[in-house]
């Protein structure tokens, strides 16, 4: 990033110091909220993994590392996570290829069931698969089949099904654009489809793949929620920080566990700078946009494709909302509303809350990540490097890890955020900055594609950068910044690894409600009320798009 | 229009952080924090006569699972946010950390409860606790043409291979209070020795102390070693289970309450440990605990009728709580060694 191209003097409109104090300005804006929500916490917990009962050192790596215990650990977490962000990427590549560059009818409605994973708790859909395909689930017990879904592969179904729609967002918003005089030059020198797919969308796609597949596998390799239903004895790092901090109380092996988890990121840091420079900008001043002419053969096999992922999504969600309405799964199937009685504390009281919760969530969310975004772009600096690679460590932090490093860093008096503790607020910004690798690489994926001759000719044009950002770029990049605020809407309603630490009595929210009644065996309860979550995330979904109809914007796609 | 969007979301956002700060002091100073891990419904049970014994007094109730809480007490220990700790495990209350952080009282009645049950330092007393059983799902059971197990002796038999599952004990208490009893009952070898027979019917080690039953409910396997008040539940469901109390004497726990010393209400966080001894409070344990310490009411219907025995004491192994608190990271770790998958 700090390899671009030089940007044309400036004919002296706006005088440089001023520019400088901008970045400054910006800069600080981005860097000093991340070092107090994400750092902070970070350094907190982390600090417990140096701690040993004879002062401060290394002697707890030690313990673990050297284990074969370990090894097998790392062994199991690296392959599935692999194997499973692999198979992510390749469906959520074909969906979005169908659904981006194919004519296809209800492309709507098959985005929408794509994006049902990521309203409901995971725990419930872990719960819909074991509903489904576990040793008395629905095929075995209709037709004997001997599935024992319990294990690795459970496991790598489930993640797949959880990473889906994360690794999708950032595909779809990577094919969206294109340059339509590409294609049409090299349909004139004869080239045949493969060769154009492979000479210039995957060229065009190579971040967002790169970005879907480190999201895909920090995503899954931090998770524990999956790993704890259906895994049975298969056993990985994530919930082996789990075993060590809820099991038995040991901070400092747990946040050793944490800081091994923090490598791939780290790692996808490197990748992405040297990918991020080789990338090809899709969308130049001169680009024409996309014009997706209809082909029988390729609609037709992309449809087919797409159309099955989102009946094996409707399926395992279409188990947990049938559930709901059904006495006692699987004994007696009768229909019944009684699961909707929530005999929970607080009823539904949670589910309001949440939903302040997710508005916060969505309106921090977005300033914070896409400022990010744009600062890394656009206002280069000695610090855009850190920028990055912290922007991405979040997904790379076990959502317990996080929890627990904010009750550290903000119940301790001496912090002037203090006062936040136990405040509703703290909630939304425990999520802003536990999703902030996901909102930021979708902002970011949709910068890298519009070209830097939009900024050059503004700058020529005597704009100043911000103008330039308020004049172009934003009327550009904000239907991503909707899809952005949308995200962080949906991931507010459901995550609950990283909240459970700081609700209290009068921050209860809806996700922990799911966990007590599937804590104590209330099985259809807690599909009842993911469906209630569910309704609401969809209900909010229409009501963005009616009041987008209202201010007469039209063709932004919520969830792209 | 844009800028009217903006400044809509920007009076939201304003709006929701006021909505959102905390409110004011309530004029009414006796309000107080409780963290307990009774399960959902009867903290919510509790909760509610406490209220109405304590009207002056308004109670704010955190429930979390043993281990969450645990977690999160020690994460808060530098600046306490609760006045009173509520029916959580003995076995992670005895942990020095945590006792560190709390302050001996004697509540008022507290010769009620005998000294097996409380903490000879006053630092903790238990009132209620919970015990071990199977959840035995009837219809798997005969799909499988299986014996029903009364022991965990019984569950050795090779048929059971791959239908038992049980908790690990490294994350949850109930797994840890099943394997304590079993090396307490058995002596040091032979416990052992009878953990790694029972490994071999293992399906899974799962990570609750509550699913193993539910899984067996759910008829994903045969049997599910969990704990009574669990399978009583489940039972009322409507769950097709049977509920065994183990031949050998279930292990079981206590589930104790204490004063946090960093406590700002001392007063009002006294007169609520005192109702936990109350008539009012024990009546209420009746309802929902197969165990209460103290005397003053009688098993519900419900149960009797799940298969508990009226003589609960004669079902349950004597458990020497010092000694399963003391061995804990030792037994976990031989265990993690020798049998964790």
């Amino acid at each position: 990033m700090t390899r671009r191209t030089a940007l044309v003097a400036s004919p002296g409109v706006v005088p440089a110091s001023d520019e400088r104090i901008l970045t400054l300005a910006v800069t600080l804006a981005v860097v000093l909220p991340l070092f107090s929500f994400f750092v902070l916490p970070l350094v907190a917990i982390l600090s417990k993994s140096l701690a040993t009962s004879d002062g401060i050192g290394f002697g707890n790596y030690l313990r673990i590392i050297g284990t074969r215990r370990f090894a097998d650990l790392v062994i199991n977490s690296v392959v599935m996570s692999g194997l499973a962000s692999l198979i992510t990427v390749a469906l959520a590549f074909v969906f979005a290829y169908a659904t981006q560059r194919c004519r296809l009818p209800g492309r709507e409605l098959l985005t929408l069931i794509a994006m049902l994973p990521l309203f409901a708790p995971s725990l419930v859909q872990a719960q819909g698969l074991v509903l489904l395909l576990g040793r008395n689930g629905l095929l075995n017990r209709q037709f004997g089949f001997g599935i024992d879904i319990y294990g690795f592969w459970g496991v790598v179904i489930a993640n797949v099904l959880y990473a889906f729609p994360f690794a999708l967002l950032i595909l779809a918003a990577a094919l969206a654009v294109g340059d339509s005089r590409l294609y049409e030059s090299a349909r004139v020198m004869g080239a045949k489809p493969w060769r154009m797919f492979r000479t210039i969308t995957l060229p065009g796609a190579r971040y967002g793949l790169a970005a879907a597949f480190f999201v895909a596998f920090s995503l899954i390799m931090t998770d524990f929620g999956n790993a704890v239903v259906i895994g049975g004895d298969f056993n990985v790092l994530a919930t082996e920080v789990y075993n060590q901090v809820i099991g038995q109380a040991n901070f400092e092996l747990g946040a050793v566990i944490g800081v091994v988890l923090l490598m791939p990121a780290i790692l996808a840091q490197f990748v992405e700078t040297r990918l991020s420079t080789r990338q090809v900008q899709a969308v130049s001043a001169q680009s024409r946009p996309l014009d997706i002419r209809p082909e029988l053969v390729r609609d037709t096999a992309f449809g087919i494709v797409a159309f099955l992922i989102a009946g094996l999504i409707l399926l395992v969600i279409g188990t947990v909302f049938f559930a709901s309405f059904v006495r006692l799964w699987p004994y007696n199937m009768s229909f019944t509303v009684r699961h909707y009685a929530f005999d929970v504390q607080n009823g539904l009281a949670p589910l309001w809350t949440s939903i302040a919760v997710a508005f916060m969530a969505a309106i921090l969310g977005t300033a914070m990540t896409s400022l990010a975004a744009i600062v890394v772009q656009k206002f280069p600096s000695r610090s855009t490097g850190l920028i990055v690679l912290l922007s991405l460590m979040s997904s790379a932090v076990p959502g317990m890890v996080l929890g627990l490093g904010y009750v550290l860093a903000f119940n301790n008096p001496a912090n002037p955020l203090n006062p936040l503790y136990g405040t509703l607020v703290l909630i939304p910004i425990l999520i802003v900055y536990y999703m902030h690798a996901q909102g930021f690489l979708i902002t970011l994926t949709s910068l890298k594609q519009i070209s830097n001759s939009f900024d050059e000719a503004a700058t020529t044009l005597g704009a100043s950068r911000l103008r330039t950002i308020m004049t172009v770029t934003m009327p550009l990049i904000w239907p991503s910044l909707v899809s952005v605020g949308v995200l962080f809407f949906m991931r507010a309603m459901v995550t609950l690894s990283a909240v459970i630490f700081i609700i209290s009595p009068t921050t209860q929210v809806a996700a922990v409600s799911v966990l007590q009644l599937s804590d104590r065996g209330a099985v259809n309860q807690a599909a009842a009320f993911s469906v209630c979550i569910m309704a609401v995330v969809i209900g909010a979904l229409l009501g963005l798009k009616l009041l987008l109809a209202l201010c007469a914007v039209r063709d932004v796609r919520l969830i792209r | 229009m844009r800028a009217a969007v903006y400044n809509l979301m920007a009076t939201g956002l304003l709006a929701g952080f006021l909505a959102a700060s905390p409110e004011p002091a309530v004029a009414q100073a006796q309000s107080i924090t409780v963290y307990t891990s009774y399960e959902e419904d009867e903290a919510a049970a509790f909760l509610v006569a406490a209220k109405k014994d304590l009207p002056d007094i308004d109670v704010k109730m955190l429930r979390l699972s043993t281990g969450d809480l645990a977690a999160r007490i020690l994460a808060e220990s530098a600046n306490p946010q609760h006045d009173v700790v509520w029916g959580w495990a003995v076995t992670n209350m005895i942990d020095p950390r945590i006792l560190a952080l709390l302050e001996p009282y004697e509540p008022k009645g507290i010769d009620k409860v005998a000294a097996q049950y409380r903490d000879a330092g006053k630092k903790w007393f238990a009132v209620t606790g919970y015990m071990a059983a199977f959840c035995v799902n009837n219809e798997r059971l005969k799909a499988k043409n299986l014996p029903l197990p009364t022991s965990w002796e019984d569950l050795l038999d090779p048929r059971f291979k791959g239908e038992v599952v049980m908790p690990n004990p490294a994350s949850s208490g109930t797994g840890y209070l099943q394997i304590a009893s079993i090396i307490q009952q058995r002596g040091e070898e032979k416990g052992w020795e009878y953990l790694k027979g029972l490994d071999k019917n293992i399906a899974q080690y799962i990570k609750s102390g509550s699913r193993p039953c539910n899984v067996a409910s759910a008829g994903e396997f045969a049997v599910g070693a969990s704990f009574a008040l669990r399978a009583i539940k489940n039972i009322a469901e409507g769950f097709p289970i049977t509920m065994v109390i183990p031949k050998e004497g279930a292990g079981n726990e206590l589930e104790a309450n204490a004063l946090v010393a960093a406590s700002k209400k001392k007063d009002a966080a006294r007169r609520f440990l005192d109702w936990t001894l109350s008539p009012g409070a024990v009546n209420a344990y009746y309802d929902w605990k197969e165990i209460v310490t103290v005397a003053g009411g009688r098993m519900p219907e419900r149960f009797v009728k799940a298969g508990l025995p009226a003589d609960i004491s004669s079902a349950m192994f004597k458990m020497d709580f010092a000694r399963a608190g003391s061995e804990r990271t030792q037994i976990i770790d031989r265990w993690k060694k020798d049998i964790e998958r």
